[in-house]
């Protein structure tokens, strides 16, 4: 036995104490360490739709047109295209926009370009793989969530069309090779490769969004060799495993469960050709005012060819409290986005001083944003046909939600309380705008509600309290906690709100079957433009009507006439006069009680340069470097571990046993 | 409020039964010297184990009782309370008593912001992250915790008897059957089974109680046909049989009162993993509204926030810990002085 | 004794059936194709992309009765493919499961076999310990502490670890995972230590009741009797013939060696099949439960089988019937 004893100390003496993750060979390198909450679906750049897969895919392949990193309000810069082209307009309304690719860009290294020459190892990016992109987005069998967002293109659902009658009619049309399925197609009318480097798109209808689309990793070339490779027969991977692009990074290790690693891809124009100056692929030399004073304009950056790190290291990370405890001691370089009240660190909005000693930086950013909580307005109670009763209880209801107060309860004064569906940052937010339904005032909202004959919340059908079901998909304590805290402001007008809490999936069944009476959702925008704030109102787009995102149900033919005007306006007194109009009817009608506009707090040490929160999921992570000297120091320092309680315990152990053992042994002689 | 109305029903129900049980067991322990001798011997044993498990019993039971009406309500308080049934625990807090958000134990103002609070120093265990009084809520888990354990027990100890009798006594098919039923259910994995079952029926005190009944009487009713099994081969169960005393008096004079004290013993020692299970449930968004399981999750959060809250875990975790350590402690005892193995040795 | 264990075995493949069974009414016919659908292709996907999903996945067929061809139902499909362990991919995001089960098995075992044998070494010899002091201090103090010890909630062991060891101590990494022999053992500390604590009270309390159950039969009196040292008692007698209860609780215990442990693994971000059930609960992604649960069921069944068996040889007056 105390052998035994001895023996499982030694063990335990034997494991190195120490809680750091990473081999320690990794010391030294300029590699991002990041923590992912969870793993991507697919990298496929078609369908991954999510931030964190934009993480990757953003990364992976290089897009035709980028937001500029420091500037602000957003600003086109072009990325593999030589400059941001202009719409022309043609005749019968319709639009034309002619891309002028780079000549001379390749592709990351990659087996799949050896499908009928051996030795090639990667080639040139031109303009047909662009084409085969968009083609693939409408291929219908690719399954895309964006194939309806580019049907303004001429012949793009003709294309699908015949596409699928195709592979119906013929079992071995399926068999040959993709790209050359889409010629057999017939292509795209809408979509002309002129020349090796240039490309025509011609709409059917002015659609001023449609160049923010070319920022996003959906429309960025494709090579047709990898889609035709990774086919994932004979132990290959799947394409969307094995994403083949030109941008600055290369994904070396997919490991869904633990890792994924990024390696620089040596291939990437901005180091191939840094006389270019792409202005996607050299750090930029003007920002905003305040980035020099942050250090954002650092001469050793400006103007150097990007990217900086030679490794981008993602963990999967599923709980946010170990996450955060990496964070704090080193391992990780950023924390994450914080959901939790941190005051010893951020204490009023900004870094605590003991956080700010040691070196972490606090970067704050709103994101294109809306939380809101919405009424079915089908529902007999709460919506439409209620008539005037269920717009002042809607009225009432929204009068006594304290944004603010959510905000310091449940994010330590995080998020910018919303007055109409409009973040800032997005035309037609207008910081002053106050909605009179948005400040809290209960005694109006009690008179209100006695108006539309609920006195003291009393329905005069049963003679209880008035009940109503808010409906929602998140069974986790932590939501629940939230829910009830509008539940209780609701209560305080005497109204009885159930909180009806079901899986994510059985809710979204609810939804579908038009069985929800109050809702809470949110909305993070694909672009900075209003119109992608406010088409969530549009009454054609209503989930009751057409399963859309209109989940409010909400139909008002003006607004519905306004937003078609204001879809396709240019920013200016015009367009804000239309943006003012439909804001007037959501303060009037009440389909939503807005919330807020999200805030993100993150925090980084100090030995990351160049980090500029976007709120956008952008892929920011070629502008960033690392000292990894000051890492590896601050490490070591801070991850001493504390020993004397195991010797404590050991000591506790052998004082409690002892005698026994004396006394064992004097019987056993 | 109907469901409130029906949990408290339940409990009512549950505690009725309980009650039941008691008394015939005191009518039984009157008329047999074993059980009377336990009973001494037990509350000779773990006389303060007891006493504790007493007072969660009587929370509980003070928990259930409700009505609606009574309690002032100021003009910006919660007006639906009035419309509401609160119990008589309910009743020992001053309505509207609730703060904006976190307050330490005893403190007169918020833990962030140092707001002054409307009920400065009153709240003994402080308030949790909506300003509710953490020693209300920790008490009403007390109901919740009981309700899980006792109805539970209350339909796992009669089926796993029924089925692991007649199984493990007659055999044959009715053992096949039982057996293909048993395995069936015991062969997916325990929690699994349980979410599955509790996703079909959707969330709610009785629900999650049901889905655990269902999941966790094999195990019981395993040992019950063992138990059996053996019972039917010992040498004075085969002289009643060659007697010819039935099948129904045979179970009921020898088999039956041989399994009472694994009737009991299991009471006690699954009572304690039920309401564990149940924590765990909650982890998974799956458990009841108001336990302690909740509440841990809860805190799980608190605990790294920075400076930390520990009074929400400190709350539940001991309430928890106590009711299962007395629990524990008590089947530790019942099963010492039930057991005739031991009592053997012990003479 | 062949044909009982043949009837046992017939009984595995009937129980397997139940299973399965169970499993279509669960995953088929209460959940709907939809909902899969919807998390598959994400909330902002339009319903076009929703059905084709569907579609591609053969969802769309009939679920239990087709008039046409009564092979082409959703139910004959899933027996088939399960049966011959074909789980296709998974819903959530398209990886082919058996795959995934692969992948995931080796850290579940990594965390599971050595908290399994540790476990079982520190309980037995604890257990042992514990019984040889029997009515002394050591005993009464040992009992206590293992009531303590299982008093205390799972959830509060694995946040509680975390907390002192990992943050306060920085004695291991408080989560994560890395197969790369360097690294491996720290990762794995803090879990087995949680698991060795959460699990050792109960245990120790089990094989003591076990050994001082064995220790009071008449043959360890006889012994004692002759002559034979106390230890020697304890080891040889006593151990040796608590044999069969150790035995019954572990056989029983060796499938959920597979499954792993969902919470340990899921709090720690040990890739594990534990954690890949975690996400599949809380991402509907049924395909992955059902092949879960299957693997699961499987494995119980055989060691079910195995019980049994062994208990007819360890006891010969269960008859064999």
């Amino acid at each position: 036995m105390a052998r035994f004893v001895a023996a499982a100390l030694c063990l335990l003496g034997l494991v190195a104490c120490t809680n750091d993750p990473y081999p320690d060979s990794a010391e030294r390198a300029r590699i991002l360490y990041q923590p992912l909450s969870e793993p991507p679906r697919t990298l496929d750049p078609a369908v991954s739709y999510n931030a964190a897969e934009h993480l990757i895919t953003g990364v992976v392949y290089a897009t035709l047109l980028d937001y500029h990193y420091l500037a602000r309000p957003f600003r086109l810069i072009p990325g593999l295209a030589r400059e941001v082209p202009q719409a022309r307009s043609l005749s019968h309304g319709r639009v034309a926009y002619r891309f002028r690719l780079r000549e001379g860009a390749l592709y990351q290294d990659d087996p799949a370009f050896a499908i009928d020459d051996p030795s090639a190892r990667t080639r040139e990016v031109v303009a047909a793989d662009v084409a085969f992109q968009l083609l693939r987005i409408a291929d219908p069998a690719v399954a895309s969530p964006v194939i309806a967002t580019f049907a303004k293109i001429d012949g793009w659902q003709e294309f699908s069309e015949r596409l699928t009658a195709l592979r119906e009619a013929d079992a071995a049309f399926g068999t040959r090779r993709i790209h050359e399925q889409y010629a057999a197609a017939g292509g795209i009318a809408g979509l002309k490769v002129a020349g090796r480097y240039e490309l025509e798109l011609i709409l059917s209808e002015p659609y001023p969004q449609l160049l923010y689309w070319f920022t996003m990793p959906f429309t960025a070339p494709v090579p047709w060799e990898a889609v035709e490779h990774w086919d994932g027969e004979d132990g290959r991977d799947f394409f969307k495993d094995h994403p083949v692009g030109a941008g600055p990074f290369q994904l070396t290790e997919f490991e869904r469960q633990s890792h994924i690693t990024l390696d620089r891809n040596p291939n990437y124009f901005g180091l191939l050709h840094p006389e270019w100056r792409a202005p996607a692929a050299t750090y930029p030399a003007e920002g905003e005012p305040g980035d020099e004073a942050l250090g954002r304009l650092d001469p050793a950056y400006v103007n150097q060819a990007l990217p900086f790190l030679e490794q981008v290291q993602y963990r999967i990370e599923k709980e946010d409290i170990p996450t955060f405890n990496k964070f704090v001691q080193g391992y990780y370089d950023a924390s994450g986005i914080l959901q939790e009240s941190f005051d010893k660190m951020v204490h009023e909005g900004a870094l605590s001083e003991e956080m700010a000693k040691s070196g972490m930086q606090l970067e704050k950013s709103v994101d294109p944003s809306v939380y809101y909580i919405g009424f079915n307005m089908d529902d007999p109670v709460v919506g439409r046909p209620a008539g005037d009763q269920g717009r002042k209880l809607r009225q009432a209801m929204s009068l006594v939600i304290d944004a603010n107060e959510y905000a310091r309860v449940f994010s330590n004064g995080r998020g910018i309380p919303a007055q109409s569906p409009l973040p800032p940052g997005i035309f037609g937010y207008e910081a002053d705008y106050e909605n009179p339904f948005r400040q809290v005032d209960l005694a109006w909202a009690k008179r209100l509600l006695g108006e539309a004959g609920y006195v003291r919340g009393i329905d005069p059908a049963t003679g209880k309290p008035l009940r109503l079901s808010f409906d929602l998909g998140d069974t986790s304590t932590r939501g629940r906690v939230r829910f009830q805290f509008f539940v209780n402001a609701w209560n305080r007008l005497g109204l009885d709100v159930e909180i009806a809490a079901t899986s994510y999936n059985q809710f979204q069944e609810k939804v579908r079957k038009n069985a929800y009476q109050i809702f809470m959702w949110g909305w993070i925008a694909d672009y900075p433009d209003p119109e992608n704030f406010l088409f969530l109102l549009w009454g054609p787009l209503a989930q009751s009507k057409s399963h859309g995102p209109n989940t409010a149900n909400f139909s008002d033919p003006h607004y519905d006439r306004l937003f078609l005007r204001m879809k396709v306006a240019e920013n200016g007194e015009k367009r804000l006069a239309m943006i003012r109009e439909m804001r007037a009817l959501l303060e009037h009608e009440r389909p939503w009680i807005e919330l807020f506009h999200r805030e993100n707090y993150t925090l980084f040490h100090g030995w990351v340069r160049n980090v500029k929160p976007a709120g956008l999921s952008l892929p920011t992570a070629r502008y960033i470097d690392v000292d990894p000297g000051l890492r590896s120091q601050r490490r070591t320092e801070w991850n001493e571990p504390v020993r004397w309680p195991a010797y404590l315990l050991a000591a506790a152990a052998l004082v409690i046993l002892a005698p026994g053992i004396v006394t064992f042994l004097r019987e056993r002689q | 409020m109907e469901a409130h109305v029906f949990s408290n029903l339940v409990v009512a129900g549950v505690l009725a039964i309980v009650l039941a049980i008691v008394l015939a067991i005191a009518i039984g322990v009157r008329r047999s010297d074993l059980w009377r001798a336990s009973l001494v011997e037990l509350t000779r044993r773990r006389p303060i184990a007891l006493l504790v498990v007493a007072s969660y019993v009587a929370i509980a039971l003070l928990d259930s009782v409700s009505w609606v009406g009574g309690g002032a309500i100021g003009s910006e308080g919660n007006m639906l309370q009035q419309h509401q049934p609160r119990s008589l625990i309910d009743r020992a807090f001053p309505a509207d008593f609730d703060e904006k958000s976190y307050s330490a134990p005893l403190a007169s103002v918020e833990f962030y912001g140092g707001d002054p609070l409307s009920h400065p120093g009153r709240h003994l265990l402080g308030t949790d992250i909506l300003g509710r009084d953490v020693l209300h809520l920790t008490l009403d888990g007390t109901r919740i915790a009981l309700l899980v354990g006792g109805f539970t027990s209350l339909i796992v100890i009669p089926l796993a008897l029924l089925v692991g009798m007649s199984a493990g006594y007659f055999g044959r098919w009715i053992d096949d059957v039982a057996f293909f039923v048993m395995s069936t259910l015991t062969s997916i994995p325990y929690l699994l089974l349980l979410i599955a079952l509790i996703m079909a029926m959707g969330r709610g005190p009785v629900q999650v109680c049901v889905a655990m009944g269902v999941t966790s009487w094999v195990g019981f009713c395993r040992i019950v046909r063992g138990e059996t099994f053996k019972l039917r081969e010992l040498d004075y169960v085969q002289a009643a049989r060659a007697l010819g005393v039935s099948h129904f008096g045979l179970i009921w004079r020898h088999i039956l009162p041989n399994l009472m004290h694994l009737v009991v013993i299991t009471f006690v020692l699954t009572f304690s993993g039920l309401v564990l299970s149940e924590a765990i449930l909650s982890y998974l968004g799956i458990g009841i509204d108001g336990s302690w399981g909740q509440m841990i999750d809860q805190a799980r959060d608190e605990l790294a926030r920075d400076p930390i809250i520990w009074w929400n875990l400190a709350a539940a975790s001991t309430a928890l810990f106590g009711l299962i350590l007395a629990v524990n402690f008590v089947g530790d005892a019942v099963r010492d002085v039930l057991d005739p193995r031991t009592l053997r040795e012990r003479q | 004794m062949l044909a009982y264990v043949f009837r046992r075995i017939g009984y595995g493949f009937v129980t397997l059936i139940g299973v399965l069974l169970l499993l279509f009414v669960l995953f088929f016919l209460y959940a709907s194709p939809h909902e899969m659908a919807r998390r598959a292709v994400g909330e902002k996907a339009p319903p076009e992309v929703l059905e084709q999903w569907i579609v591609n996945h053969g969802y769309d067929k009939p679920k239990v009765w087709n008039p046409e061809d009564p092979f082409d139902t959703l139910l004959a499909e899933h027996f088939r493919r399960t049966l011959t362990f074909d789980f296709g991919r998974s819903d959530a995001d398209g990886t082919p499961i058996l795959q995934r089960l692969r992948e995931g098995s080796g850290p579940s075992l990594a965390l599971a076999i050595p908290s399994f044998v540790l476990g079982l070494g520190f309980s037995v010899v604890l257990g042992l310990f514990v019984a040889y002091f029997r009515e002394t201090y050591i005993d009464r103090m040992g009992v206590v502490l293992c009531v303590l010890a299982m008093s205390v909630s799972t959830l509060l062991y694995i946040i509680g670890g975390q907390f002192l060891i990992g943050k306060l101590l920085r004695w291991f990494p408080i989560s994560g995972f890395d197969p790369s022999p360097s690294v491996i053992v720290r990762f794995l500390m803090l879990p087995l230590l949680v698991s060795l604590a959460d699990g050792i009270g109960g245990s120790v309390r089990f094989y003591r009741t076990v050994f001082i159950e064995e220790g009071g039969r008449d043959y360890v009196r006889t012994a004692r009797a002759k002559g034979c040292g106390d230890l020697r008692v304890m080891t040889h007698h006593v151990l040796r013939n608590a044999l069969i209860p150790i035995l019954t609780r572990v056989v029983v215990a060796i499938p959920f060696l597979f499954t792993g442990s969902l919470l340990l693994e899921s709090f720690f971000g040990i890739p594990g099949l534990g954690s890949l059930t975690v996400d599949a609960i809380h991402g509907n992604d049924f395909s992955t439960l059902r092949a879960m649960v299957f693997i699961g069921s499987l494995l119980f069944i055989g060691a079910q089988i195995a019980t049994d068996v062994s208990y007819t040889l360890v006891d010969p007056r269960v008859r064999l019937e």
